[in-house]
């Protein structure tokens, strides 16, 4: 399930391919032929909602990486863009020009999971070298590796107050860390497979996690006490999750091919989300900007936009020509930024032409 | 916001010692998001704790003798220190420097005995100097003043009173909504000071009490417990005092204690205490030289003690209570901070989904229909039909623990007194963030 095994060729670390900008309007250009007529897709008018249906168009296509890109993330202002990938390395990207602005290098072998702290001074890597370094954003190079972890480090994410950090990996355990002095504060056993994704609520109360053993458990992040554990009766392994932003419910994505919102009081599943493909990757399932729709990448190499409501599929935005493992929404602007695996290697950053000026 | 998932019944007192942080301050104050401790230490300098990592964050070094006092501003960014080396320092947290960087130094002419923040406004100070002599300092551009606080003396008319001399005060400060400024004297009153006017509004004379060692204030303002040599604690409900008197009118007022707590088998005396959030429980530290014991009563139950704490052989020199939780922090006179906490015991019921811990054995009801087999179509169409139904996943539910804050926000807002003192606001913003700083030498400790 690692996309990023240890045991992996390594690539030959080919030179920073510089980013090219892509004209939304010139799509014939970076289309790839599709095999398959894909399936029919609604039209965006049938379930258009009050909030008028997204209409996501490639602003930018980028590439840089030589290997697979397993995590993308927007900064908290938006400005900035990081990656994740196989070979090693973190990058830096504008989300207004699409550049390149930093390859972040140190890690002894591939990346799963960055992270940025809420208060922008710090990005956060998780890697297969079973650490954790914290990047300084001021000075563009690691200012604490986190060690402790037993396995590759899978899945990392900030507390709201930017002062720890919480992470998940292969040795099934879940860590939380004291990011200012770099070490932990406490070890949770908290599955009994590899955690998959790994999460603090919006007060930093609570935390989330996640696992191949397919249960979702809640932690309260003072004492590390179990608080409860959300399951499915079938288990399907469990490749991500997120608090809404409310805390109320979380956004669970599963390798059965659905996404369920789970409401934390009740532990009942409110919503089901399914059309897109997921069977083999740990897909990022997010939000998207403006909190009304649910986007998803797909192994059939799409990413899917669902209403939040009446769980319709809105639209289905094609371009990548591998599976779509990571997708990310902007905080503020109606944009959305995907990657991609192995045969494509490519971040597309695509804007809502619907949306309001 | 995990309140709602843990468990319903919890007591609210804490129990048991959650962790020590060997500090060297001799009192240490929660900020009022509960997020850090603030500790003064007798060698001049200040520590702030992360109660989230449990580590120091920040070292405040101003002073060159002890320091005397801490204290808040209301959303945390600015902290003010006050010290025997005659200066008060308010230091802006928000600062990425290391050191700190103050925001303004006072300087006094004798020791500083207490100094604390205006709750509306960081720009006004009201400080207690070690003769016994309180100043209110407003730094505010327009208002820029220093003004000493006086008591009106009786008019003697016999010769006893003359006799009596001037008292002294010993301890000054604002009350919750900051329109008064409550002192204590060495005579056993305390005297109320309108804080826009800076006259003395009333008197109230507590007799038997001796000198006044401490004031506290419930949440709401309407409560207040006075400390006294006579090593009683009293608690007195407040009366309504009029927003406007005429120039030198004053109301001269006995107040009758609702509760007297005292400890009737150690005759122990008091050197701080604290209460609840919620105002429902009051936690005296005990000034015993052997050991460390906070006492706690139930105000809610006619105040009758509900239970000692017993933090070990560390004799006690303060305690404070958290603003939202069952959470005290109590410091030790060889400079420990005493976390307290309330243990929740670990539900083991948790980890298994769908599974519930029950105290007692329930006698199960079957449903009519609890085995019926259904058809499986009806079954998904129900689910389908239920998921219809809208989730909000962007507002907030309303966090119980927030409410009782707004209680002092609500005075109202035409209230001169108050728009006083929101005049020429400070930078103290909800939003500000303490940065994380990561430790240059992380292996050094």
């Amino acid at each position: 399930m690692s996309i990023t095994g240890v045991n992996d060729n390594q690539a030959s670390g080919s030179g920073e391919v510089e980013s090219h900008r892509i004209d939304a309007d010139d799509d014939v250009a970076m289309k790839p032929e599709r095999p398959a007529s894909p399936p029919p897709i609604p039209g965006p008018s049938k379930t258009s909602s009050s909030d008028g249906t997204p209409a996501y168009k490639t602003r930018f296509m980028l590439s840089g990486h030589s290997r697979s890109i397993s995590s993308i993330k927007f900064s908290a202002d938006g400005g900035m863009l990081a990656t994740a990938a196989a070979d090693k390395t973190v990058k830096l990207w504008s989300t207004e020009t699409g550049e390149i602005l930093k390859t972040l290098e140190g890690h002894t072998e591939g990346i799963s999971d960055v992270a940025w702290s809420p208060d922008g001074e710090y990005l956060a890597s998780a890697s297969d070298d079973k650490t954790i370094r914290i990047w300084s954003l001021e000075m563009m190079e690691t200012v604490v590796v986190l060690q402790g972890h037993t396995n590759f480090v899978f899945c990392i994410n900030f507390s709201p107050k930017s002062n720890l950090l919480v992470s998940g990996g292969f040795d099934e355990t879940v860590r939380i860390w004291d990011v200012a002095r770099g070490r932990t504060l406490k070890t949770l056993p908290a599955h009994s497979d590899p955690v998959t994704a790994v999460t603090f609520n919006h007060d930093g109360t609570l935390i989330a996690s996640c696992a191949m053993d397919g249960l979702i458990r809640i932690w309260d992040a003072e004492s590390g006490q179990c608080l409860k554990t959300l399951a499915d009766d079938d288990n399907p392994i469990c490749s991500h999750i997120k608090f809404t932003p409310n805390s109320r419910f979380i956004l669970a994505s599963t390798q059965d091919s659905t996404i369920r919102l789970w409401n934390t009081q009740t532990s009942r599943c409110v919503k089901t989300y399914t059309g897109h493909t997921n069977r083999t990757y740990c897909l990022f399932a997010d939000f998207a900007p403006g909190a009304k729709h649910i986007v998803s990448g797909s192994e059939d190499t799409r990413i899917y936009v669902w209403d939040l409501q009446t769980r319709k599929i809105v639209q289905v935005l094609e371009g990548h020509r591998d599976a779509v493992i990571a997708v990310a929404s902007h905080p503020t602007r109606r944009m959305l930024a995907s990657a991609s695996m192995e045969k494509d290697m490519t971040i597309r950053l695509w804007v809502d032409a619907n949306s309001p000026p | 916001m995990n309140g709602v998932l843990s468990d319903p019944f919890t007591i609210s007192y804490p129990t048991a010692v959650q962790t020590s942080l060997n500090s060297g301050a001799s009192f240490a104050k929660f900020d009022p998001s509960g997020s850090y401790v603030a500790g003064g230490r007798p060698d001049g300098s200040a520590v702030v704790w992360d109660l989230d990592t449990k580590a120091p964050i920040r070292w405040l070094e101003g002073h060159v003798k002890a320091v005397t006092s801490v204290d808040w501003s209301r959303n945390s960014r600015y902290l003010l220190t006050s010290s025997k080396d005659w200066n008060v320092i308010i230091w802006d947290l928000a600062s990425d420097t290391d050191p700190v960087r103050r925001r303004a130094t006072i300087r006094f002419d004798a020791p500083v005995v207490s100094a604390s923040f205006h709750p509306r406004n960081s720009q006004i100070v009201v400080v207690l100097l070690s003769p016994g002599d309180a100043y209110l300092v407003d730094l505010r551009k327009q208002y820029r003043s220093r003004v000493e606080l006086c008591e009106i003396q009786e008019e003697s008319e016999d010769e006893g009173q003359g006799s009596r001399a001037r008292s002294t005060m010993t301890v000054v400060r604002f009350d919750p909504t900051g329109r008064y400024i409550f002192a204590g004297t060495s005579a056993g009153s305390n005297i109320v000071f309108n804080t826009r006017t800076k006259t003395m509004i009333a008197r109230h004379k507590i007799s038997g009490a001796g000198i006044i060692r401490g004031l506290d204030f419930a949440k709401g303002g309407r409560r207040l417990v006075t400390n006294s040599s006579d090593r009683v604690l009293r608690q007195f409900n407040l009366p309504i005092y009029m927003s406007s008197t005429a120039e030198g009118e004053y109301i001269e007022q006995e107040l009758e204690p609702t509760y007297r707590f005292n400890d009737p088998i150690n005759k122990n005396a008091w050197h701080a205490m604290a209460y609840s959030p919620d105002g429902e429980w009051l936690a005296g530290g005990a000034a015993d030289n052997a050991s460390h014991k906070i006492y706690i009563w139930d105000l809610a139950n006619e105040g009758q003690f509900a239970t000692a704490l017993d933090g070990g052989p560390e004799p006690l020199l303060h305690v404070h209570w958290h603003p939202k939780k069952a959470s005290i922090v109590s410091t030790t006179n060889v400079g420990n901070i005493l976390v307290w906490h309330c243990p929740t015991p670990e539900r083991w019921g948790a980890f298994a989904g769908g599974f519930e811990e029950v105290d007692e054995n329930v006698e199960y009801e079957e449903r009519e229909d609890e085995f019926d087999i259904e058809d499986e179509s009806e079954i998904a169409l129900r689910k389908q039909k239920a998921e219809d139904e809208e989730v909000d996943i962007d507002g907030l539910v309303e966090d119980q623990s927030s409410k009782p804050a707004d209680l002092t926000q609500r005075v109202a807002d035409d209230d001169e007194d108050i728009v006083w003192a929101i005049e020429e606001s400070d930078d103290d913003h909800p939003g500000w963030r303490m940065k994380v700083v990561v430790e240059d030498d992380v292996d050094g400790l």
